[in-house]
């Protein structure tokens, strides 16, 4: 593995302090890059660069850079490593004309007004890019809308769905997020692949969530082996802000794999309550939004305890279960799901069950439906009643 | 003499002309990725935060040192 392999290969150099390793994450995630690094015993500086705003279309790079901030090796390849002493570290170089260093200040938060009266597209994409980078995440909500008002002007603008995306998905994984904020994340980073379909870094955005059909490798199974790992030596691994999904495990496929159902329709008959107490919100995102004819997409269903209703789940009884009506037009990798409980008995966490659809290769351009109902004990206030409810869900998979 | 001047000029307000033009015409969006990270380039002065603390860092505060950067993702 690339960084890894640096790492050991100039591990004497850096102990010496010869040279300086220097990282920087390009994640949607970076606190996984964290527990990445205590993995693998690195303890050098990284920097976070969620938005790319260093406008890379792929990973890794790995550059050398003199003591005078200028580049001398580019493209360097792990193999380098064995001879990057003798080929860098030990040249001095030649002062030349390059700009002093500045002290890195944290940028003026409280002006958020455009920079100018012409509020052309930078200074709302700089405001944006500002509150993002150094806002409470409270904030996020501010970097949204300029992004959004930075793309009405210039509705072409690649990096700008992007980040928009990245913003998006920020305010999902925390506690300010709003309805549909995953789908307007994925919506917004598949605009932006349409715009420019060579860069890899936001592919990859897409694919982590998408399909096992898609997926260039697994992105996050290394998870629970570097807890395994890390708790063998006697450390605490660090904590994640976000479990990786389903999604972002899941090994790549090469083939479209159907499960049999095996269990029975469990409300058939349509007799358990509907959940009209509004104890559950549930909310379902396409990744990607749109398939083409003989592609698959991995539909993501999300259930979240209603604040407004102080809902919570409680794990004493039957677990959620999911059922998905069959029907002839799209194959679905599995039509009944059921998570296990959680492991507190009462807890508020969003809880999402994951499958996979696929549309036959003659499938018109249009709009499928898939019909279903989740089943779950969803309970109201603290220690308050636990009822038994059915919530029917209808998903929209979008054919190109 | 006289002549000679005015062709001076003339040259002079040329190249303003084709300076400024040429500044006009520069893009403003970031370079292709072909063109990114030239050897005998200073590294762009961007500042981020610290995966660590959240502070603003870049790499001029490594000034004095040699770098090898890795630009990733931990998958």
């Amino acid at each position: 593995m690339h960084v890894p392999g640096w790492h050991e290969a100039t591990k004497k150099l850096q102990e010496e302090g010869k040279v300086q390793m220097i990282g920087i994450v390009q994640e949607q995630h970076p606190d996984r890059a964290r527990l990445f690094m205590q993995w693998k015993g690195m303890g050098w500086p990284i920097l976070v660069d969620s938005f790319n705003l260093l406008n890379v279309a792929a990973v890794p790079i790995t550059l050398a850079i003199d003591e005078h901030g200028i580049i001398r090796r580019s493209r360097l390849s792990v193999k380098a490593a064995a001879t990057i002493g003798e080929e860098f570290v030990n040249q001095t170089f030649e002062e030349s004309r390059n700009t002093p260093a500045p002290a890195a200040a944290k940028p003026e938060l409280a002006p958020l007004k455009p920079l100018n009266r012409e509020t052309g597209t930078r200074s709302r994409e700089e405001n944006a890019t500002t509150v993002a980078l150094w806002g409470e995440v409270n904030r996020i909500g501010e970097a949204i809308e300029e992004y959004q008002e930075a793309l009405r002007t210039e509705p072409e603008n690649g990096p700008l769905h992007f980040r928009l995306g990245v913003a998006y998905r920020m305010r999902y994984d925390s506690k300010y997020r709003k309805e549909n904020d995953f789908s307007k994340a994925v919506e917004h980073w598949s605009k932006a692949l349409e715009i420019d379909p060579n860069q890899y870094i936001w592919r990859r955005r897409i694919q982590q969530y998408g399909p096992r059909l898609d997926k260039p490798y697994p992105f996050y199974d290394w998870v629970s082996t570097a807890r395994d790992e890390i708790r063998k030596r006697g450390e605490t691994p660090v904590l994640l802000q976000v479990e990786p999904t389903g999604a972002e495990v899941a090994q790549p496929a090469k083939t479209f794999e159907i499960l049999p159902v095996t269990k029975p329709e469990p409300d058939p008959q349509g007799r358990v309550l509907r959940d009209k107490e509004r104890l559950i919100m549930i909310e379902t995102t396409a990744v990607p939004p749109s398939i083409a004819p003989g592609a698959s997409a991995r539909l993501h269903v999300i259930f979240r305890p209603n604040p407004a209703t102080k809902a919570h789940w409680n794990n004493e009884a039957e677990g959620l279960v999911f059922w998905l009506q069959p029907q002839n037009d799209l194959n679905v990798e599995r039509g009944y799901i059921s998570l296990q409980n959680p492991a507190q008995e009462v807890s508020q966490e969003t809880r999402e069950v994951e499958f996979e659809v696929r549309c036959p290769p003659d499938t018109k351009p249009g709009i499928l439906k898939l019909v279903g109902y989740a089943l779950y004990y969803g309970c109201e206030d603290v220690n308050g009643t636990c009822l038994y409810r059915r919530q029917d869900v209808a998903i929209n998979v979008t054919v190109r | 003499m006289k002549q000679d001047r005015l062709m001076t000029e003339g040259k002079m307000r040329a190249f303003i002309l084709a300076a400024v033009l040429a500044i006009l015409v520069m893009p403003t969006a970031a370079p292709a990725a072909s063109a990114q990270f030239e050897v005998g380039q200073p590294f762009p002065q961007i500042v981020l935060p610290s995966l660590e603390d959240g502070r603003p860092t870049s790499l001029s505060q490594f000034r004095g040192k040699k770098i090898i950067l890795h630009i990733f993702a931990s998958w």
